[in-house]
C-alpha cells in the first residue's frame, strides 16, 4: 500500500518518470524497513512471537491511518502513460500494466531465488531462519542479517505496490486485502519457500478469480480463507513446505 | 504485602463509586461514550481470557461480537422474540460457534492460530455483507429493542428508556463479567490456563488435557464477546457489518495491550485511555487509527506489560525502601 501511494505521490505530484519512481519507491521502502527494524523489531527481539505479530498489525494501523489522513478516503487513479493501453492477441486482450506486473514478478522472483540460493549472503539468511543460535555460533551477525531480510521484504512490497498501483484503484485500506491473501499464499505454499509462495499465490489467485467468476464475487475472499484454514488444519507445513517445519 | 492489596481494593471501590456517581452529573454525550467504553471493556475481557490468561491471541473476537449482535438482532427484529430469551439464545449461539471454531483452530499455535482466527473474522465479515436476506447486507439491521423493564420485588419496575439507565444496565453486566473473570482466574481452571500460557508442553506433561482447557477458554471468550455484541446492538439500535470487521478486533487488542494483558484493571484502563482521550481532545476521526496504532506500537516496544505493568513497576520502585525496612511480605 505504501509502495503504491509512494509511487503515486512521486509520479503524480512530482511528475516523475514511472520507472524512476519504481526504483526510488523500492529504495525508500527498503530504508523504511531498516528504520522499522532498528527502532521497533530489534528492541523487541526477545519478545514472544505473538507480540511481533501484533506489532506488525500496529504498523498496518499506523500506515493506514496516515494514508487516510494525508490522502483522504476517496479512491485515486494512478495514471501512467501506458495504463490505458491494451495488448491484443486474437481473442485475448491484456492491459499493458498487467503484463508489466507479470514480467516484473518473474524478474524479481528469479533474482530473489538466485540471491538466496546462490550467494553467501543468501545462505546466511536461510541459516538464520533455520537456527538462530546455530547461525550465531558460525559467526553470522544475526541482527544484520535480520535487518537485511527486513529491507528486502519492505523493498519487495514497494515494488509490488508500484507495479499493481496503476492496475487498480488506490485507497487507504488497499493494503489489507493483499496482506491477508499474501499471508494465506505463504501458509498455503509453505513457509520459507519461494517456489511454494509463488505456487500458493498462483493457486489462491486462481481460486479467488474463479470463485468470483463462477460462484459469487462477494464470497470470493471466503473461499481463499476457507482454503487457507483447511490447509493449516490438515497440512500445516503447506504444499511444498519442508517436513521439519511444524508450527 | 497486605498494604498494597488493601490499597488496590480501595482503588477498585473508588473506581466503582466514580462509575456510578459521575454519569448523572456529566450527562448527555459523555454518558453515551461511557456506555461504549463499558461495552468495549467487556470485549477486552473477552480477549483477555483467551490472550491475556491463556496466551492464545485471537483476532476473531470481533466476529463473535458481530455474531452475538446479529443473532440478537435477527431473533428480535425478524423472529419477534422477547428481549431476554433472545439475549440468552444469541449468547448460546455465539458460544456454540466459538466452541465449534475452537476445536480445529486451537490445534494450531502462535501465529498460525492468529491467522485462522483472522480468516474466520474476514469470512464472517463477508457473510454479514453478502447474506442480504438474513442480515440486511451493508445497510445493516435496524430497530433492535432496548431491554424490557425488569419488575422489582418491592413493586414498581426498572425501565430502560433513558440513556443513563442503559449505561447502568451495561455497567451491571461489566461488573458481573469482572467478578466472573476474577473467580475464574483464582480457580484451578484459571491457574491451568495461565500455566498453558507460560508453557503448554510442560502443562501437558503434568497430565492436564490442555486442548480441552483451551477450547473451554475460547468458548468463554466467545460468550463474553457475544454478550458485548448483544449489549451493543441493544444500545445502538442499529447494527452494521463493520462491527464484525477484524480491524475492530484489532482495536480491542490494542486497548488490552495498552492497558495490560492478563490483569483485571488492564482491559478497563486501556479502553478508557484509548477511547476517552481522543474523544476528549476532539481528535479528527480519521486520525484515530493512526493514533491508536502509534500508541500500541510505543507500548509494545517500551512497555509490553501495559499501563498496569508500568504502575506496578513504579509502585515497587517507590515502596522498595519500605519493603526493605519491614522485610519481605508476609502472607
Amino acid at each position: 500500500m505504501v509502495g503504491a501511494y509512494f509511487g503515486f505521490y512521486m509520479v503524480m505530484s512530482l511528475a516523475m518518470n514511472y520507472w524512476l519512481a519504481l526504483i526510488l519507491a523500492t529504495v525508500a521502502l527498503g530504508f523504511i524497513g531498516l528504520l522499522l527494524f532498528r527502532f521497533v523489531f530489534y528492541p523487541m527481539r526477545d519478545a514472544p512471537e505473538v507480540n511481533l505479530f501484533v506489532a506488525a498489525m500496529a504498523l498496518l494501523m499506523i500506515l493506514e491511518g496516515a494514508a487516510l489522513y494525508f490522502f483522504g478516503t476517496e479512491t485515486k487513479w494512478f495514471v501512467v502513460p501506458f495504463s490505458r493501453k491494451v495488448l491484443t492477441f486474437g481473442d485475448l486482450s491484456l492491459p499493458v500494466q498487467r503484463v508489466i506486473v507479470i514480467l516484473g514478478t518473474l524478474v524479481v522472483m528469479t533474482f530473489l531465488q538466485l540471491f538466496i540460493k546462490k550467494t553467501s549472503i543468501g545462505a546466511t539468511l536461510e541459516a538464520t531462519a533455520q537456527q538462530r543460535e546455530g547461525a550465531m555460533l558460525c559467526g553470522i551477525k544475526v541482527s544484520r542479517v535480520s535487518a537485511l531480510a527486513f529491507m528486502i521484504g519492505t523493498g519487495l512490497a514497494g515494488i509490488a505496490g508500484v507495479l499493481i498501483g496503476p492496475a487498480v484503484l488506490l485507497e487507504p485500506t488497499m493494503g489489507m486485502g493483499p496482506l491477508l491473501v499474501a499471508f494465506s499464499a505463504i501458509v498455503f505454499g509453505g513457509m520459507g519457500n519461494i517456489p511454494g509462495a509463488i505456487l500458493g499465490a498462483f493457486i489462491l489467485g486462481l481460486v479467488e478469480s474463479l470463485a468470483s467468476g463462477y460462484i459469487s464475487a462477494t464470497y470470493s475472499l471466503t473461499f481463499v480463507f476457507g482454503i487457507m484454514i483447511l490447509m493449516l488444519l490438515f497440512r500445516p507445513k503447506g504444499l511444498l513446505g519442508k517436513e521439519t517445519w511444524r508450527p | 504485602m497486605k498494604n498494597l492489596f488493601s490499597s488496590k481494593t480501595k482503588a477498585w471501590f473508588l473506581a466503582l463509586a466514580l462509575a456510578v456517581a459521575v454519569p448523572p452529573v456529566v450527562g448527555g454525550y459523555l454518558v453515551s461514550i461511557l456506555t461504549l467504553i463499558c461495552i468495549w471493556s467487556i470485549m477486552c475481557f473477552s480477549i483477555n481470557i483467551i490472550y491475556g490468561y491463556t496466551g492464545q491471541l485471537s483476532l476473531g473476537q470481533a466476529a463473535f461480537f458481530g455474531i452475538g449482535a446479529y443473532a440478537f438482532g435477527i431473533l428480535t427484529v425478524k423472529l419477534h422474540m422477547g428481549f431476554w430469551p433472545a439475549f440468552l439464545a444469541a449468547v448460546v449461539i455465539t458460544g456454540l460457534i466459538g466452541f465449534l471454531i475452537g476445536i480445529p483452530a486451537l490445534k494450531l499455535r502462535g501465529p498460525y492460530f492468529i491467522l485462522v482466527t483472522l480468516g474466520f473474522s474476514v469470512i464472517i465479515g463477508v457473510v454479514l455483507v453478502a447474506w442480504v436476506d438474513l442480515t440486511g447486507g451493508a445497510n445493516g439491521l435496524a430497530g433492535i429493542p432496548r431491554p424490557n423493564p425488569v419488575p422489582l420485588p418491592w413493586g414498581g419496575q426498572l425501565s430502560f428508556d433513558s440513556l443513563l439507565s442503559i449505561y447502568y444496565f451495561v455497567l451491571f453486566f461489566l461488573l458481573i463479567i469482572m467478578i466472573f473473570t476474577n473467580s475464574l482466574i483464582s480457580s484451578l481452571l484459571g491457574k491451568t490456563l495461565v500455566a498453558i500460557s507460560y508453557n503448554e508442553t510442560l502443562t501437558e506433561s503434568l497430565g492436564i488435557n490442555t486442548m480441552s482447557r483451551k477450547i473451554l477458554s475460547f468458548t468463554i471468550s466467545a460468550v463474553l464477546a457475544g454478550i458485548a455484541g448483544v449489549l451493543y446492538g441493544s444500545y445502538n439500535v442499529v447494527i452494521s457489518p463493520e462491527i464484525a470487521y477484524f480491524a475492530k478486533g484489532m482495536d480491542v487488542v490494542a486497548y488490552l495491550i495498552v492497558g495490560g494483558a492478563g490483569t483485571m484493571a488492564g482491559p478497563i484502563l486501556g479502553t478508557l485511555v484509548l477511547m476517552a482521550v481522543p474523544e476528549l481532545l476532539q481528535v479528527v476521526p480519521s486520525l484515530k487509527t493512526l493514533i491508536n496504532g502509534i500508541i500500541l506500537m510505543l507500548f509494545l516496544v517500551f512497555l509490553p506489560s501495559g499501563i498496569t505493568g508500568g504502575v506496578d513497576t513504579l509502585w515497587v520502585k517507590i515502596f522498595r525502601s519500605r519493603i526493605s525496612q519491614h522485610g519481605p511480605a508476609q502472607g
